[in-house]
């Protein structure tokens, strides 16, 4: 399996552990990536999707045009870079007037787009591809005895016509059994399904709204899981949750909330042997009871 | 405003000129499990929706909640109707920032000028103690980023706003 690696920008300038987590547990699980050379925003839809159609295509174009030239789909992990990339595509694929417009502004470039790169999720691929049953053969340190929660990353579920891959994004399946793949339980939560509430303009408009919205979910996951972590499979649902939590203490005045938040990728590299100083370094909630677990269970194993 | 006097019956074919927004019954799918829905003023999309199809102008325009969605497009996949909610969002935001340049998103200058809303490529150091190799942005290779201002310098949201581009 082969894929040309899109980042977008938080992963690489803010949380690059999870860059580091995903190319070794790729590369581990025989998934060749090649990064995408001069890759672009890609782009935010509080960005040219918001000012016109020209800029917005032109830009989505403009990075599928590089894993086209590679004969490769896309590989992202970001929920907005995911879905931006999908629609974007969606769009050019879908109108003749659009993908000629497309191609007319790329044509300086030296640049074209056809639309033979799809775009992949790291989750869908992970749990559709490599599926989950081999994760569990390959991974080396297992969960057993810890809880954990997920969240879904809105971008991959909806809407399901467009960015798709779940058999029923009413009840999505893949982060739970990749989560119980490294031998972990899943608790199920009444929230689980809802938005983590960080991307877009949500925080920036009305933030304390936006704590509270986030508050009912982490109030949900204390009262109803025994939660040891939380994985994500985004790096705004990481950030974002990470950074809800210390808010959120300060308001109430405890320690309340601290529940080590990682993205899949770093929880799944770290059951496969690999350095916790590479690719679970960064953190703003102490992961250190789940670093813990690991290490106790690497000198068992 | 009175709708009676002050409509503009055209705004939905400049805004979205689809034959989906037709469709809306109003129904408030669109509003249940809406994170943006929980701010102050809460984003009511169907209240958008319903602005753009009696061609409230003024009160559209002036109107910020279309920018605190979170683009999760969960009432893209709930509608009923399949009126694509986030897309119509998406139209009304380039109606204000095409009408009004203090609509423009700052990012889309970050964009331009180093390919990207971050700084992708500064933290060095970091990726080095990850053993992380320095990724190939646009933002060290002058001759493709010059390209990709070019190409963006023929939209008309850059065009329109040049100086803001540094001409």
């Amino acid at each position: 399996m082969e894929f040309c690696l899109f980042l977008g920008c938080n992963t690489p300038a803010v949380r690059p552990d999870v860059e580091k987590a995903i190319r070794v547990s790729m590369d581990e699980l025989g998934v060749d990536l090649v990064d995408a050379d001069n890759y672009v925003c890609c782009p935010a839809f509080g960005s040219f999707p918001s000012t016109d159609e020209d800029s917005w295509l032109a830009t989505s174009g403009w990075n599928l045009s590089i894993a086209e030239g590679k004969k490769r789909d896309i590989l992202v992990q970001c929920g907005s870079c995911y879905s931006s990339l999908r629609m974007g595509r969606e769009h050019i694929m879908h109108s003749d007037e659009k993908r000629q417009r497309v191609n007319e502004l790329l044509e300086p470039t030296g640049r074209t787009v056809c639309g033979s790169s799809r775009v992949r999720h790291v989750s869908e691929v992970l749990y559709k591809e490599i599926t989950p049953a081999r994760i569990a053969e390959k991974v080396k340190i297992s969960l057993e005895g810890l809880h954990g929660v997920v969240q879904y990353p809105c971008h991959t579920l909806y809407p399901s016509e467009v960015v798709g891959f779940e058999d029923s994004p009413r009840e999505p399946k893949g982060m739970r059994q990749l989560v119980e793949a490294l031998g972990a339980t899943v608790d199920g939560y009444s929230r689980e399904l809802q938005c983590c509430g960080g991307a877009g303009g949500f925080m920036k408009s009305t933030p304390e709204q936006a704590i509270e919205f986030a508050k009912t979910k982490f109030d949900s996951i204390l009262e109803e899981t025994k939660a040891d972590f939380i994985a994500v499979s985004c790096i705004t649902c990481l950030m974002h949750m990470e950074n809800v939590q210390n808010t959120l203490n300060k308001r109430v005045g405890e320690e309340r909330y601290k529940i080590p938040v990682f993205d899949y990728n770093q929880l799944l590299a770290l059951c496969l042997g690999k350095e916790q100083k590479q690719v679970s370094a960064i953190c703003n909630v102490s992961r250190d009871k789940v670093h813990q677990f690991i290490a106790n269970a690497k000198v068992a194993a | 405003m009175n709708p009676q006097t002050e409509a503009n019956k055209d705004l939905w074919k400049a805004i979205y000129n689809t034959g989906d927004l037709q469709h809306c019954f109003n129904c408030s799918t669109c509003i249940s499990g809406c994170p943006a829905s929980f701010g102050d003023p809460p984003l009511l999309v169907r209240n958008l929706a319903r602005k753009v199809m009696y061609g409230l102008e003024e009160a559209l325009f002036e109107d910020d909640t279309p920018w605190a969605c979170v683009s999760c497009s969960r009432c893209e996949e709930m509608c009923p109707m399949d009126v694509k909610p986030f897309e119509m969002i998406l139209h009304i935001r380039q109606w204000q920032a095409s009408n009004d340049e203090t609509r423009v998103p700052p990012s889309i200058v970050e964009i331009y000028k180093r390919g990207y809303t971050q700084a992708v490529g500064t933290n060095v150091e970091t990726r080095q103690a990850l053993g992380l190799d320095p990724l190939p942005i646009i933002t060290n290779n002058p001759e493709q980023l010059a390209m990709f201002r070019e190409m963006l310098m023929k939209t008309p949201v850059i065009a329109a706003n040049d100086y803001m581009f540094g001409g």
